[in-house]
């Protein structure tokens, strides 16, 4: 540690707070990952700069860490732990890591787009050092010796002679309120301990032995239990509802009727379900023709108007040579939770407190007050875990339900717990996608010319707005869903993932954006990237089989960013790409792509078995390899690509949502078939490229789009045909020419 | 109404609806967390327990047709503290993502190694069919299955002269 | 005695072996004729086919549902090993995918016909009626031609045959030459010149293709067709398989459509819903010609229009009701009463949507108004799976949710309460045997 240099700081106590007044410190040295560029503090930093937002410590050394991100499952809790107790240089079993929390925590807006480590991590990382660093001064200041003189072991220095101060003590209760400057020394990668080592997650054991883990396991005094009846569609319109019969029913206590909005309350969980089932069939409606079906998705997506708008016009047009041509089509999906999502609420003296698993407490709680009419300081949203979401699922609906009914039935905590049926027919789906694209294959066999366009409605319907809630749009005084806008470049909607990493002279690529869809669509794990990823990624194949290069090595010609050649050679090598040939009915199949263009690096080959006859797609096995920069926790990695392999090889080989012309007709598992055991690969293995100093790259959505178009790829070779029409479901293989 | 149960080899007393599933008994009148609630139709398995040594959904159990059968749920496996040697093998493996389906899957994979001494790894696959998992860690959950299979197989053997 | 004597005994008793000996030779040949087949030479490689030839074997195998017995794991079809009981044994189908080793793969067209039409293998050993070659036996000769085609156009899989559990003395193969003598016709199939065309399609498609009858027309001591009872329904995998002619148990009428809607897919509205070995009649039929359904439908409805009227509860469907008090059984009913309101009404009192499983009202459940309760008792117990990975019919099984005396009084008071029929005699062995 450096040496102690009193211009650096000086200390001044400000109301039983400990502030530390920076005057511009002159260049020292610089850790690995410092600030990055431009001035900005290094990640949430940036807009949360107080310390002490991030990290506490009490007068007995107990470490508490905020953040505003929320375990969903990925891991992030654990991960976050390592980083934080890395740099502080705390036993991690010793720490309390806090997640979004109105209250409590950092305003890190949605846990999404894979930006939890990029963003919170990198903020932990930097404050922590810092907290670190300022604590080595005191201690040093308070020992009399050099910095370099003391040692740091779970939060205690330790002087020659033996002195020891904690950090508790040092601090004796003030806390850190003081500005981030991204500047401290972040330890060397060499010596990390914590960090960067497979720490087992901190929530599993509660998990696998009936420990509370989930908002469904929440049981507060006085709770009751409510259910939602859900009109057969969005067009439905209520005619009547016998609301009297039901409210007599054993253990009512409440119905409630908003415009179209109907719900019973209940003293128990089983008797909410019969009531609710009971007021369902008390309940008329007419179900107006307002869907256009999904005979045919396809023809309805390229039916409705779009708006183009250009995300790369790079060199001129080329004509000659050989021009190849396909459009591929992805249908509506869902994120299916396992566990239908679930909030409670309670209105105690004008103050609600929501807990909720939606990604985003602080936007929900904006959107909550909107449709309450009530000030957010009234409302405190916390994150409870729940399901995994996969993006944004029926989370925040719940939540508005549990509020509306804790409005309604005030004092006591309200659960609403959505059923399978609500769950399936109401999340915002998977948006259904269409791609057409178009390449010219110079004399010299060569990409000479690239054309795409991708077609897509919102995948961003996220609240912050009322009207992004299921519950208000069926309100007396209903809300109006805002209007579907594009996520602008570099990150993107129905565009993520649709300019390719290739380096390609000419190309030119369109978002076709949708402001309308006939159903309420908004992001599932990794957007726009499935299907495009997908569609580029298949017809790299396409154009290689056309050129007659293999497919690794035609891959390998256009890209020039090593990282990416890293992970795509090491996939390839790893699967033994170049060795043997597959059997009868047996296929390999190759993908790549870097999500989002900026974050994770997936390469991934997989190889197949297809039976044309029964349609039945079987994966032997798979090979992955990924970079996604310095590596914190390496088996949480493993866990996501695996899972983001198995949940992609879900939709592309089973999956659609089907409506007809009134309604969603998919609302439980054996209308929605996903995978089962007897479909998941014989062997899956994940390879890490570990880039210690690197920045955090987003990992959780990088393998959906690669996983699809390797098996699409494979699924060619296996059976000598090319779907382009997701899913690659049974009826379709079997009618495939 | 009043039903006597015999869960995890303890007797309780609920007083409940007679045609309420096994499900809601066991998290709200027990308040065990372990089953979950995944459709309530027995398509997804997330509340299997064992029934009589049986995998059964209880969603779809009513609590009038339990009677004197023993309930057993993953609560009944072990403990955080004390993991029995299933939980400590999904432990090992780090076999959850989200975790909601595990315990179900532990119940389910536990009745198989209750009665199979040395299930094949085709065998600990059909086995599971029943359960879902949405986050795909299936690999890890029959790496977790395998192992507490193989560490069983060795104990039994070891007692056998 | 003289020598005369004796030499003329010697002589007769030589004449009575002489005799003898030629009725045994003759009985020998006779048996020999009867039991054994010669083997047919296998050949070294298939044959081209045309395209269009091998298209039409798709159809004509998914209206002869070969699969359904000869495929169990989707992702190798046609390797065979699936068990089929029988009273005398269990059979397990053949791998039929062009193997050379364990499969058909030195099959010539020859040997294929003569299995199709007379049970007999390529090596001459005679194949068990669980194969029903003496229905594909009236196949005609372009039908031959065209499954020829399609299945030695199939992926080569591996997979020896299983080995057949037979009693005794059905393990000896040639016995079988005995049931053909009684059992196999092999005339062609004859068009009823007084029917339409598409009447006499549809016979054929049900004689000649998907066999109707060998499940749904009761068989024999021998395990032969009771021609006698045609339609009068049969057994299948211990299953009750329903009669479809005036003897159906069917508590509503079926029209047409509705017997064509369920043949294609597996559910008629309101009516049906394909359980047991009728779903995987069913899967195959799926992928037939249309037009050949529809045929099938307009066969088989000629035979079911002759019940007659009923008015049972399953025109009243809906909540079923409490067992009235004065019940003579009227433990029992409660107790039923209390399983199909605690366990069942949540799907099948409003009934469930074909879109999410379907689930019928129980009044129109064939299986309640069957002669004997087997079928239902599989329902309670296996529930209905779906294909796998494929959106269809689902029920859960409460085989291990419900003791004995549940099922049995569940079973009990939904025929009394449900259907409206008298008792089933055997109930209550029925539930337990079936546990085994």
């Amino acid at each position: 540690m450096n040496a102690p240099d009193p211009r650096r700081r000086s200390l001044l106590l400000a109301g039983g707070s400990l502030t530390l007044a920076f005057s511009l410190a002159p260049a020292w040295a610089q850790g690995e990952g410092g600030a990055k560029g431009k001035g900005k503090l290094p990640g949430s930093l940036e807009k949360v700069p107080w310390l002490d937002a991030w990290i506490r410590i009490d007068a007995d050394n107990a470490v508490t860490v905020f953040t505003g991100k929320a375990e969903l499952g990925q891991g992030i809790k654990t991960a976050l732990l390592q980083v934080a107790a890395e740099e502080l240089q705390v036993n991690p079993a010793r720490i309390r890591l806090v997640t979004a929390d109105t209250a409590r925590t950092p305003n890190e807006g949605y846990t999404a787009g894979s930006h939890s480590m990029q963003d919170s991590g990198t903020a932990l990382r930097h404050a922590a050092a810092q907290v670190r660093f300022i604590l080595a001064g005191m201690a040093a200041q308070r020992f009399g010796v050099a910095e370099s003189a003391m040692t740091l072991r779970d939060g205690v220095f330790e002087a020659p002679g033996g002195r020891r101060a904690t950090y508790g003590e040092l601090l004796a209760g003030r806390q850190l309120h003081l500005r981030a400057d991204g500047k401290a020394p972040l330890r060397p990668r060499a010596t990390h301990t914590v960090s960067g080592k497979p720490l087992r997650r901190t929530d599993i054991p509660a998990k696998v032995t009936g420990g509370a883990a989930y908002v469904q396991d929440l049981r507060l005094p006085g709770m009751v239990h409510a259910r939602v009846v859900r009109p057969p569609s969005q067009a439905a319109r209520l005619e009547s509802a016998d609301t009297d019969s039901i409210a007599r029913l054993p253990g009512v206590l409440k119905v409630v009727r908003d415009g179209r909005y109907l719900a019973v309350i209940a003293d128990g969980e089983y008797r909410a379900v019969k009531a609710a089932t009971a007021l369902a069939r008390a309940t008329r409606w007419s179900v107006p023709a307002s869907l256009p079906g999904t005979a045919n998705v396809p023809a309805d997506v390229r039916a409705r108007p779009a708006e183009a708008m250009p995300i790369l016009e790079r060199g001129a047009a080329q004509a000659g040579g050989k021009t190849l041509s396909a459009t591929y089509t992805r249908p509506w999906q869902l994120h299916a939770s396992l566990g239908p999502s679930c909030a409670v609420a309670q209105l105690i003296d004008g103050k609600y407190t929501v807990w909720t698993h939606s990604q985003g407490v602080y936007p929900l709680r904006e959107a909550l007050a909107e449709l309450l009419s009530v000030d957010k300081e009234t409302i405190r949203c916390i994150h409870v875990e729940g399901s995994g979401c996969y993006g944004h699922n029926a989370a925040d609906d719940v939540a508005a339900d549990a509020a509306l009914l804790a409005r309604s039935y005030p004092g006591r905590p309200v659960r609403v717990q959505w059923m399978r049926e609500e769950e399936h027919a109401w999340e915002p789906f998977g948006p259904a996608m269409l791609v057409d694209m178009r390449a010219t294959l110079g004399l010299d066999g060569r990409i000479a010319d690239w054309e795409y366009a991708v077609t897509s409605p919102s995948h961003n319907n996220r609240p912050g707005k009322a009207g992004n809630l299921l519950a208000a749009t069926h309100l007396a005084k209903a809300f109006t869903p805002p209007p579907g806008k594009p996520i602008p470049q570099p990150e993107g909607g129905g565009d993520r993932n649709a300019i390719p990493y290739y380096v390609l002279p000419n190309a030119r690529v369109t978002h076709r954006f949708q402001q309308n869809a006939p159903l309420r669509t908004s992001a599932l794990r990794s957007l726009g990237a499935y299907c495009n990823v997908f569609a580029i990624e298949s017809f790299m194949d396409e154009l290689a089989l056309a050129a007659n290069i293999d497919p690794v090595a035609f891959r390998l010609r256009y890209l020039d960013d090593p990282r990416a050649i890293d992970v795509v050679k090491l996939a390839a090598d790893k699967f033994g790409w170049n060795r043997g040939k597959p059997g009868a009915r047996r296929g390999r199949g190759f993908a790549f792509a870097r999500y989002k263009n900026l974050a994770a690096y997936c390469a991934l080959a997989l190889e197949v078995e297809v039976a044309r006859e029964t349609g039945f797609v079987r994966i032997l096995r798979a090979v992955a390899a990924v970079d996604c920069g310095e590596v914190v926790n390496p088996d949480g990695v493993r866990n996501q690509i695996e899972g983001g392999i198995i949940q992609s090889a879900s939709w592309t080989l089973l999956e659609q949502v089907r409506f007809d012309e009134r309604q969603v007709q998919t609302v439980d598992w054996a209308s929605y078939p996903i995978l089962r055991f007897n479909q998941v690969p014989q062997s899956l293995e994940v390879h890490l490229i570990d880039r210690p100093g690197q920045p955090f790259l987003g990992t959780g959505e990088a393998a959906q789009g690669p996983a699809a178009a390797a098996l699409a790829n494979a699924v060619v070779q296996a059976a000598g045909v090319r779907v382009r029409d997701l899913p690659l479901d049974r009826a379709r293989m079997r009618a495939a020419k | 109404m009043s039903y006597e149960l015999q869960v995890n080899g303890k007797k309780h007393l609920v007083d409940t609806d007679a045609d309420t599933p096994l499900l809601y008994v066991l998290r709200n009148d027990l308040a065990l967390n372990g089953a979950k609630f995944g459709c309530g139709l027995g398509q997804c398995g997330a509340c299997t327990v064992m029934l009589d040594g049986a995998p059964v959904m209880s969603c779809i159990v009513p609590v009038s047709v339990v009677g004197a059968r023993p309930v057993r749920t993953v609560e009944g496996l072990g403990t955080a503290a004390q993991p029995g040697m299933l939980q400590q093998a999904f432990i090992d493996e780090q076999a959850a993502q989200c975790g909601y389906c595990i315990a179900g899957m532990i119940m389910r994979a536990q009745a198989l190694l209750d009665r199979h001494l040395a299930p094949t790894d085709e065998q600990i696959r059909n086995h599971m069919m029943p359960n879902l998992c949405r986050c795909g860690t299936h690999m890890r959950i029959l790496r977790a299955v395998r192992r507490a299979a193989d560490t069983m197989g060795k104990a039994r053997r070891g007692d056998r002269p | 005695m003289s020598d005369a004597g004796r030499g003329r005994r010697r002589g007769r008793t030589l004449r009575w072996l002489g005799w003898l000996s030629l009725v045994a030779a003759l009985l020998g040949i006779l048996a020999v004729a009867v039991m054994w087949r010669p083997a047919l030479a296998p050949i070294d490689a298939a044959p081209r086919f045309e395209p269009g030839l091998v298209e039409r074997g798709a159809r004509v195998a998914a209206l002869g549902t070969c699969a359904a017995c000869h495929t169990v794991d989707p992702s190798r079809p046609f390797a065979g090993g699936f068990p089929i009981e029988t009273p005398f044994g269990t059979v397990y189908s053949t791998n039929i995918t062009p193997d050379k080793r364990t499969g058909i793969g030195g099959w010539s067209l020859e040997a294929f016909e003569r299995a199709m039409r007379k049970g007999v293998s390529r090596d001459g050993h005679l194949l068990y009626p669980a194969f029903p070659y003496n229905h594909y036996a009236r196949l005609s000769q372009g039908d031959v031609q065209a499954l020829y085609a399609y299945f030695m156009t199939r992926p080569p899989l591996e997979a020896p045959a299983h080995a057949n559990a037979m009693r005794f003395p059905f393990g000896f193969r040639p016995l079988v030459g005995f049931w053909n003598l009684l059992y196999l016709d092999d005339a062609p199939f004859e068009a009823d010149p007084k029917q339409s065309a598409e009447w006499n399609r549809g016979a054929y498609v049900a004689d000649a293709l998907a066999h109707c009858s060998a499940c749904h027309t009761p068989r024999t001591r021998l395990g032969g067709p009771d021609d006698k009872r045609f339609f009068d329904g049969g057994e299948a995998e211990d299953w009750y398989v329903p009669a479809l002619n005036a003897k159906s148990p069917s508590p509503l009428p079926w029209s047409r459509e509705h017997l064509a809607a369920y043949l294609r897919t597996g559910i008629a509205p309101g009516h049906a819903a394909a359980g047991g070995p009728m779903q995987g009649v069913v899967e195959n039929l799926r992928h037939g010609d249309p037009a050949d359904i529809d045929a099938l439908a307009t066969y088989i409805h000629r035979y079911l229009a002759q019940a007659p009227a009923r008015d049972t509860p399953a025109r009243r469907p809906g909540s079923l009701p409490a067992p009235k008090p004065d019940d003579p059984d009227l433990a029992r009913m409660q107790l039923g009463h209390q399983v199909y309101a605690d366990a069942c009404a949540r799907c099948h009192d409003a009934g469930r949507a074909e879109s999410s499983g379907t689930a019928l009202q129980l009044q129109q459940a064939v299986a309640l108004y069957d002669p004997d309760p087997r079928s239902l008792i599989h329902l309670v117990r296996d529930g209905i799976a779906p294909p796998d990975g494929e959106p269809a019919r689902w029920m859960p099984g409460f085989g291990a949710i419900l003791s004995d005396e549940q099922t049995i009084a569940l079973a009990a008071y939904l025929r009394r309460y449900g259907a409206g029929q008298a008792d089933w005699p055997d109930l209550a062995d029925a539930v337990r045997k079936g546990k085994e």
